[in-house]
C-alpha cells in the first residue's frame, strides 16, 4: 500500500474501518463462549480470537489472552511458507503444535485459522484459539507432569487443514477425534470455533464490499503507522538505560523443588526496546518451557500495558515494531523439539510477563504494576456419582487477586496477570450442579496479600467437599508455594499459597506441579494469596487503613505490623499519636503475611523467617 | 375517559394524552430531581390546562395512568441509594466483590490502570450466617436463628434501612431466606426487606445476589416516591388505575412491584420498542429498528417480525442486573455528546456529555462543542424555536466551540460541524450493526423508526448509512417512550430453576412447576382485580445442548408436556440455535434449566386517530429557510423549513428540507423525500 492512497482517506472512514475489525474481534469472541460447551471456554473464557493480515502483521487483539494470540504472526508465516499457493477460499487450518510451525503455547490450546480472501487475493487470517478440555496424552487436562516428551503430552497437530475448501477432512477429523477423551464435546467446541470464524469472513467481506480493498487495506496500514508513532512516542519518553527483572517459578515438576527463573534485560533505546532473555534459565527436563512466540506474546503485552491506556483500543502490528524480543534456542524463553511445554502457560509464561514487568517498572516508575496472585490451578479427574460419567474440573474459582497499580489498589476478583485479568471465575451454583464436590467457602482473607501504598487484592479461600468417587488431581498449573511474586516501588511481595487436603484428622500437603490421590469425602483447600502491593506500604493514607481493618481486609495486627498504623481493636478507631510514632521510627523489621498449616490462619511473621518448599 | 402516560427522564417530563377519540396531545415540563413528583405534576398540570380544567377535575376524567422513570436507574448511577446490609451464606461473601473476576468491564483488556470495583454493599455490611440448601432444593442446614438475628442486628445498628438475604441455590427452595425475612422483618417492620429468591429465582450466585443488592439498593427510594406519587394523585382526585412501567416491557401497580424495585430500572426506554412496533403496524412493517436519540444517550432495539427482544445479560452502570430486560442496548451518543480528539489524532464524539449543565455551547454556559452546536453551526436546528423557542441558542459560541475542534483537524468550522455529524452518526451506524448482526440479521429488511428529541436530524444520515430504505419519524418522536406506555400489557413474570437433560425430564414434575407458577399469578392478579378470563399465559423454558453454558429461550408448546408436544419443542429449539449461531446440533441431547411463565392481562388496544387527506397545498406549512451545509456539496443551500403542525397527510416534501415543531426538528436530506401519513407521522425514503 503506497502512502498516497493511503492519505486520501477520510478521517470518518479510518475511524469507521477501524473499529469495525475491534467490535469484529468482541463480537467472535462472544459467539464462542455462547456456543461452546467447555467449562473453560464458555465460563471461564480461556479462548482468544484476532485478526492479521495476509503476510501476518497483526491487524485487530483487543481479546484474549496474550499467550494464546499476540504471537501469532509466526504461525502465519509459517503456514504461509508451508502451504504457498495452496491456500483458498473456505479452508480451515488447525494446529495446537508448540513447534513444527504451530507455534502455540501448549497442546489443549487449539487454534483454528483461516484465510480469508477477496476475489481471488488473499487479504486476511482470522484465528480463535480455544483451550480444549482434553487434547490426549496420558491425563486428561494437559496440565500433568513427568511426560516423556512433547509426544507424551498429547496430541500434537501440525498446521494442517481440517477443512479444505469448505469440506471437512474427513479421514483427518477421525483420527484426530479418536485420540482425544470426550471426542463428542470436543468437536462442539470446534464447532463453535470454526462457525466464529465464518461468522467473521463474513463480516469482513461487506466491509471489503462496501469500502473496496484499498480504502480498508490504506486504513489498517495507517492505524498501524499511527499507532507505532505513538508507541515509539511513549518509549521515547522513557529514559534510556537497561532495566532488569526476574520471576521464578516453584520448580519444574520433574526436578522437584529447585525453582526456574526467567531473567529479562530491558533496553531502552531511544524509541526502541529490547527484551533480552539471555540469562534465563537453560531448557528444563520438566513441563515448565516456553517456545518463543510465546516469550513474545507475553513480553510485547508487558509492554503494551506500560502505554498510556488511552492507547489500549489501538494496539495492533504498529506497537509491536519498536519492540524486539531476544531469546536464545535452548533456554527456557525458547524451548526446542521435544521439550515438554504442558504448563507452560501459567509457568514459565507467567514468569516472562512477571520479569518484563518488573524490569519496565523501573523505567516508568510513575506507571509500576505489582504482580497478581499466581494461577492455583489444578485438573480434578474422577467420576461423578449422579452420573456414573468421568470428569475433568479446572477453573480460575481458586485463584488469588490482581496486583496493585501506581494509583489504585489491586481488584479483589480479577485473576493471572499473564492472562491480564481476561479469563473470567465461574458460578458455585453452577459448579456444584456439573460437578460432585460441595462448596464449603470462598471468601478473601485479611492480610493475606502484599501490602503497599497501594495494597495488592485479596487472597482467597477457598474450600470444597468431595462427594464423588477417589481420583487425582493434577497441580500442574498451580505455581506460588515458594516463590512468591513481587510488589513495585516498595510494594511488598504477595505471601506464599497453599494446597491442602484434609483427609480425617490428617492434613496433607500438596504442592504445584505434583500429581495427588484424591478421596471421597476429602476437603481440599487452597488458601490463593492476593496480587502484591506498589509503593511503601507506610505511606498508605491511614484512613484507607482504618477502612481496611473495618472491612476485614486488614487485621489490626496488620495495620499496626504491616502498615504502621495503630487501631484499638475495640473501638477500631485509629490512635493517631502512636500512628505518628510508630511510622517516624526506623523500621527494624519488616512483616509478610505467613498461612500456619495446622491451624490455616494467617499469621504476621518476620520477613525471611519463614522457609518455603521446605517446610 | 382519558388516559395518560408520564415519562419522567433526565431532562424532560414528557406527558400524552389519550383522548377517547384517539386523538393525541403533547405535554413537556422540566424534570425536577430533587423530588419529580413535582415535574410530573408540572406536566399533568399543563395537559390541565390545555382542556380549560382544574387539575383536579381533569384528573378525575383519567381512567388510568402508565408512568415511566429514570428514577431507579439514576439513583443506580449516582450512587445515592439506601444504605444497604447483605445477609449471606457463611463464607461467601464476597461474590459480589468479586464480580466473576472481571477487570475491564468497559473499553480494552490492555488498560491495566483501573480503580478496584466498589460493590453497593461495603464488605463490613456483608455478614455471613449458617445455613445451606443444595443444588437440587435439599436444606442441608437450617438458618441459625441466633447468628441472623446478630447479624441482622449489626446491620441495623449499623444504619442499614435496607436488607438484601442472599443465600446460594434459595432458588431451588427459598425456605431458609424466607425464614430469614421474617426474622428480619420481625426484628426492623419499616426496613426493606428483600429475598434473592423472590426478586429473580434463577440460577447462579453472583448474577441473583447483584440483582437483589441493586433491588434493595434503589428500593427504599421508589417505593418512597411511588407512595407519595399515589398518595399525590389521590389528593388530586385521580380515582383511576397507576400502572409502572417496568424493565421487562410490561406494567404493574405500583403495590406489586415496590417488593422488587430492580424491575423498576430502564423503566422508560422498555416502552420504546413498543412505540416502534405500533407505528410500524400502521405501515405493516414487522421488522424494526427502533431508535431513541435524546440529550446523552442513544438507544436501539431490534425487532424482529414484531417481536420485542430480552436479555438477560444487562448490566447497568458497574453492576449486574439478572432479570429478563427489554434489550435495549445503548451508548453515549446525543446532543450533548462532546467531541474530542483522540491519542491518535483521530475524532471522536461521545460517550461524554456536556449533559443538561452545562449543555451545548450554544445554551450559553458551557465552551466544549457538542452535537446540537454543529446542528446548529449547519443550519440544521432552529436557534429561535429550540423546543419551541424554551430554550435561546447563541450560534457564535457554537461556531467558536466547532472551531476549536477544526483547528485540531486542520478545518473551518463548516467541514469539522460535518465531521462531528458523520463521526456521530457513525457511532450510531455501528451499535446498530452490532446488535443486528449479532442476531443475523440484513439491516436492509429493517425500517427505522426514529424517536428521541436529536432523532429527527440523524435518523435519515443513519439510514443512508446503513442502506435502510425507510424511516418512520412519529408525530411523537421526542416523547417515544411515553407513547410506547399506551401499548403496554399488565403483567408479571415468574420463572423456576429445574436442572434435567432432555432424558431427565420429567412430564409431571414440570407440570406442577407450572400449576404453581400459575397459581401464584392467579393470586398476584386477583389482589388488583383482574379474573382469570381476563388472563393470558406465555410458557417458555431457557435450553441448551447438554454441556453448553449459555442458553436460548425457547417457547413451549403447553404447560404440561407430553411425547408429542415435546418433540415439537426440541425441533423448536434446534431450529432457534440454528437460526442465532447458523448450525445446530440436533444429534446431541438438549438440556433444560429455568422455567418462566409470563402472565399478562391485555389492555384495551389504543387507536389513534387518523387524520383527513391535506386540504391545504404545502405552502401553507411552510415557515421560512435555513441555509444549511450537506456532506458532499461546497457551499450551504439554502433549504425551505415547514411547521409539522401544519403539515396534512398527504403532503410529499423533496429534500433538502427541514421540519420543525415544537419539540422536535427532522431533516429531510437532498435525494430524500418525506411524505406525510394519515397520523401525520413523517415518513423518509431515498430518491
Amino acid at each position: 500500500m503506497n502512502k498516497r492512497a493511503r492519505s486520501t482517506i477520510d478521517p470518518v472512514t479510518l475511524a469507521t474501518v477501524w473499529h469495525g475489525f475491534q467490535s469484529l474481534c468482541r463480537e467472535m469472541r462472544s459467539m464462542v463462549t455462547r456456543t461452546a460447551q467447555s467449562y473453560l471456554m464458555a465460563t471461564l473464557k480461556d479462548l482468544s480470537v484476532g485478526v492479521w493480515l495476509a503476510d501476518g502483521s497483526t491487524v485487530a487483539v483487543p481479546e484474549g489472552l496474550p499467550g494464546q494470540f499476540l504471537g501469532t504472526q509466526f504461525a502465519i508465516e509459517a503456514i504461509r511458507e508451508k502451504f504457498k499457493d495452496d491456500l483458498h477460499p473456505g479452508d480451515v487450518i488447525l494446529t495446537n503444535d508448540p513447534y513444527h510451525g504451530g507455534h502455540n503455547s501448549h497442546l489443549p490450546d487449539w487454534g483454528f485459522i483461516r484465510p480469508i480472501f477477496h476475489e481471488g487475493e488473499l487479504l486476511f487470517f482470522t484465528m480463535v484459539r480455544g483451550h480444549m478440555q482434553d487434547t490426549g496424552g496420558s491425563f486428561p487436562g494437559g496440565y500433568f507432569a513427568n511426560a516423556y516428551d512433547i509426544i507424551a503430552e498429547g496430541l500434537c497437530i501440525p498446521p494442517l487443514k481440517v477443512i479444505k475448501r469448505g469440506v471437512e477432512d474427513a479421514d483427518l477429523n477421525a483420527l484426530i477425534y479418536n485420540n482425544v477423551r470426550f471426542p463428542t464435546e470436543i468437536k462442539i467446541d470446534a464447532n463453535a470455533m470454526i462457525a466464529t470464524a465464518k461468522f467473521a469472513e463474513n463480516r469482513i467481506a461487506e466491509m471489503l464490499r462496501r469500502y473496496g480493498r484499498d480504502t480498508v487495506l490504506g486504513a489498517i496500514h495507517e492505524m498501524m503507522d499511527r499507532t507505532e508513532r505513538a508507541v515509539r512516542a511513549e518509549i521515547g519518553a522513557m529514559p534510556d538505560g537497561t532495566y532488569s527483572g526476574d520471576s521464578s517459578t516453584d520448580d519444574d515438576g520433574t526436578v522437584l523443588d529447585q525453582p526456574v527463573t526467567v531473567r529479562v534485560d530491558v533496553t531502552v533505546a531511544g524509541d526502541e526496546i529490547t527484551m533480552d532473555f539471555s540469562r534465563s534459565d537453560a531448557q528444563r527436563p520438566g513441563f515448565v518451557n516456553c517456545v518463543y512466540a510465546v516469550t513474545y506474546a507475553r513480553a510485547v503485552a508487558a509492554v503494551i500495558i506500560y502505554m498510556d491506556p488511552a492507547l489500549a483500543d489501538f494496539h495492533n502490528t504498529g506497537s509491536l515494531r519498536p519492540i524486539k524480543v531476544i531469546a536464545p534456542p535452548g533456554t527456557v524463553t525458547n524451548a526446542q523439539y521435544p521439550a515438554t511445554v504442558g504448563a507452560s502457560p501459567v509457568n514459565v509464561g507467567g514468569q516472562v510477563i512477571e520479569a518484563c514487568v518488573e524490569a519496565l517498572g523501573k523505567a516508568k516508575p510513575d506507571r509500576s504494576i505489582a504482580s497478581w496472585g499466581k494461577h492455583r490451578g489444578d485438573y480434578t479427574f474422577a467420576v461423578d456419582p449422579r452420573t456414573g460419567e468421568r470428569y475433568v474440573r479446572t477453573t480460575f474459582d481458586y485463584d488469588g487477586s490482581a496486583g496493585a497499580v501506581w494509583g489504585h489498589d489491586g481488584m479483589t476478583g480479577p485473576t493471572t496477570l499473564t492472562t491480564l485479568g481476561s479469563v473470567q471465575r465461574g458460578s458455585l451454583e453452577e459448579a456444584e450442579i456439573r460437578y460432585p464436590w460441595r462448596m464449603l467457602k470462598l471468601e478473601a482473607r485479611a492480610d493475606f496479600n502484599g501490602a503497599g501504598r497501594w495494597r495488592g487484592g485479596g487472597g482467597i479461600d477457598w474450600r470444597a467437599l468431595n462427594e464423588g468417587s477417589d481420583g487425582r488431581m493434577a497441580t500442574g498449573s498451580s505455581d506460588g508455594d515458594f516463590i512468591q511474586v513481587k510488589g513495585a516501588q516498595g510494594g511488598q511481595s504477595n505471601p506464599r499459597s497453599r494446597t491442602l487436603i484434609l483427609r480425617g484428622g490428617e492434613k496433607i500437603r500438596v504442592k504445584p506441579h505434583r500429581m495427588a490421590e484424591i478421596k471421597a469425602g476429602d476437603i481440599v483447600v487452597k488458601l490463593s494469596a492476593g496480587g502484591a502491593g506498589v509503593g511503601d506500604p507506610f505511606a498508605r493514607p491511614i484512613e484507607k487503613v482504618a477502612t481496611d481493618v473495618r472491612r476485614e481486609m486488614v487485621t489490626v495486627e496488620g495495620a499496626r505490623l504491616l502498615y504502621g498504623v495503630v487501631i484499638d481493636p475495640a473501638t477500631l478507631k485509629v490512635d493517631e499519636e502512636a500512628t505518628l510514632r510508630l511510622r517516624s521510627a526506623i523500621r527494624a523489621r519488616r512483616y509478610e503475611a505467613v498461612i500456619n498449616e495446622d491451624t490455616l490462619d494467617i499469621e504476621l511473621k518476620p520477613v525471611g523467617e519463614t522457609k518455603g518448599n521446605t517446610a | 375517559m382519558k388516559q395518560l402516560t408520564i415519562d419522567v427522564g433526565g431532562t424532560f417530563t414528557d406527558c400524552l394524552v389519550l383522548e377517547e377519540s384517539g386523538e393525541l396531545e403533547r405535554f413537556k415540563a422540566s424534570t425536577t430531581p430533587a423530588d419529580p413528583t413535582l415535574g410530573f405534576f408540572d406536566a399533568v398540570g399543563k395537559a390541565a390546562r390545555h382542556y380549560g380544567e382544574p387539575l383536579d377535575a381533569f384528573l378525575a376524567g383519567v381512567e388510568q395512568i402508565v408512568h415511566g422513570t429514570t428514577l431507579g436507574t439514576n439513583i443506580l448511577i449516582t450512587e445515592r441509594g439506601a444504605k444497604v446490609g447483605m445477609i449471606t451464606t457463611k463464607g461467601f461473601r464476597d461474590s459480589i466483590e468479586m464480580r466473576r473476576g472481571i477487570k475491564n468491564l468497559h473499553g480494552s483488556m490492555f488498560d491495566i490502570f483501573i480503580a478496584p470495583y466498589k460493590p453497593l454493599v461495603p464488605r463490613y455490611l456483608r455478614l455471613g450466617v449458617e445455613e445451606r440448601v443444595l443444588y437440587d432444593g435439599q436444606v442441608l442446614t437450617p438458618v441459625n436463628e441466633s447468628e441472623l438475628r446478630t447479624a441482622a442486628r449489626t446491620l441495623l445498628d449499623e444504619g442499614c434501612t435496607a436488607i438484601a438475604i442472599c443465600f446460594l441455590h434459595a432458588y431451588a427452595n427459598g425456605e431458609n431466606e424466607l425464614k430469614a425475612k421474617r426474622i428480619v422483618q420481625e426484628m426492623a417492620p419499616s426496613a426493606y426487606v428483600a429475598t434473592s429468591h423472590e426478586t429473580i429465582p434463577v440460577w447462579r450466585e453472583f448474577e441473583r445476589f447483584s440483582t437483589v443488592v441493586v433491588s434493595a439498593y434503589i428500593g427504599p427510594a421508589l417505593t418512597r416516591y411511588a407512595r407519595r406519587l399515589q398518595d399525590g394523585l389521590k389528593e388530586h382526585g385521580f380515582g383511576g388505575r397507576l400502572l409502572m412501567m417496568l424493565a421487562n416491557g410490561l406494567v404493574q401497580v405500583v403495590d406489586e412491584c415496590v417488593d422488587r424495585a430492580v424491575y423498576l430500572l430502564n423503566s422508560g426506554p422498555a416502552a420504546a420498542p413498543s412505540a416502534a412496533t405500533y407505528l410500524g403496524g400502521l405501515h405493516a412493517k414487522r421488522n424494526l429498528l427502533s431508535m431513541d436519540m435524546g440529550g446523552t444517550s442513544f438507544d436501539v432495539c431490534v425487532i424482529k417480525d414484531g417481536e420485542i427482544p430480552t436479555t438477560t445479560e444487562s448490566w447497568v452502570g458497574e453492576h449486574r442486573v439478572a432479570i429478563k430486560m427489554v434489550d435495549v442496548p445503548t451508548v453515549g451518543a446525543g446532543g450533548g455528546s462532546l467531541a474530542w480528539m483522540d491519542s491518535l489524532g483521530l475524532l471522536r464524539v461521545g460517550p461524554q456529555s456536556a449533559g443538561a449543565d452545562p449543555g451545548p455551547a450554544a445554551y450559553g454556559k458551557g465552551s466544549e462543542a457538542t452535537v446540537t452546536d454543529a446542528d446548529l453551526v449547519l443550519g440544521y436546528i432552529p436557534a429561535d424555536y429550540f423546543l419551541g423557542g424554551d430554550i435561546k441558542l447563541e450560534v457564535k459560541r457554537s461556531y467558536q466551540a466547532v472551531e476549536g475542534i477544526g483547528k485540531s483537524l486542520n478545518m473551518g468550522s463548516d467541514a469539522a460541524a460535518q465531521a462531528m455529524y458523520t463521526t456521530i452518526n457513525t457511532v450510531m451506524a455501528n451499535l446498530i450493526t452490532e446488535v443486528c448482526t449479532k442476531q443475523g440479521h440484513d439491516l436492509r429488511d429493517f425500517t427505522l423508526v426514529a424517536g428521541g428529541g436529536a432523532g429527527g436530524i440523524h435518523a435519515a444520515a443513519i439510514a443512508r448509512q446503513l442502506s435502510i430504505p425507510m424511516v418512520i419519524v412519529p408525530r411523537v418522536a421526542a416523547l417515544m417512550s411515553a407513547f410506547g406506555m399506551f401499548a403496554k400489557d399488565l403483567g408479571l413474570e415468574y420463572a423456576r430453576s429445574c436442572f434435567r437433560t432432555q432424558r431427565q425430564i420429567d412430564f409431571a414434575e414440570i407440570g406442577s412447576l407450572y400449576a404453581d407458577m400459575r397459581r401464584q399469578a392467579l393470586a398476584d392478579f386477583a389482589r388488583i382485580g383482574i379474573a382469570p378470563s381476563q388472563m393470558a399465559f406465555q410458557p417458555t423454558v431457557e435450553m441448551r445442548y447438554v454441556g453448553q453454558f449459555h442458553d436460548v429461550e425457547v417457547e413451549l408448546p403447553a404447560e404440561n408436556l407430553n411425547a408429542e408436544n415435546f418433540k415439537a419443542l426440541l425441533a423448536a429449539f434446534h431450529a432457534k440455535y440454528e437460526k442465532m449461531y447458523t448450525y445446530s446440533m440436533p444429534w446431541r441431547d438438549a438440556e433444560f434449566h429455568t422455567f418462566r411463565l409470563k402472565a399478562t392481562a391485555a389492555r384495551r388496544a389504543m387507536k389513534m386517530a387518523a387524520h383527513d387527506k391535506a386540504s391545504a397545498g404545502l405552502e401553507a406549512a411552510r415557515r421560512g429557510s435555513r441555509a444549511c451545509l450537506y456532506d458532499g456539496r461546497a457551499k450551504r443551500v439554502e433549504t425551505p423549513v415547514y411547521d409539522w403542525d401544519r403539515l396534512e397527510p398527504g403532503h410529499r416534501i423533496d429534500g433538502p428540507a427541514l421540519i420543525d415543531d415544537k419539540t422536535t426538528t427532522v431533516l429531510v436530506l437532498p435525494g430524500y423525500c418525506c411524505e406525510v401519513d394519515a397520523y401525520c407521522n413523517l415518513i423518509l425514503r431515498s430518491g
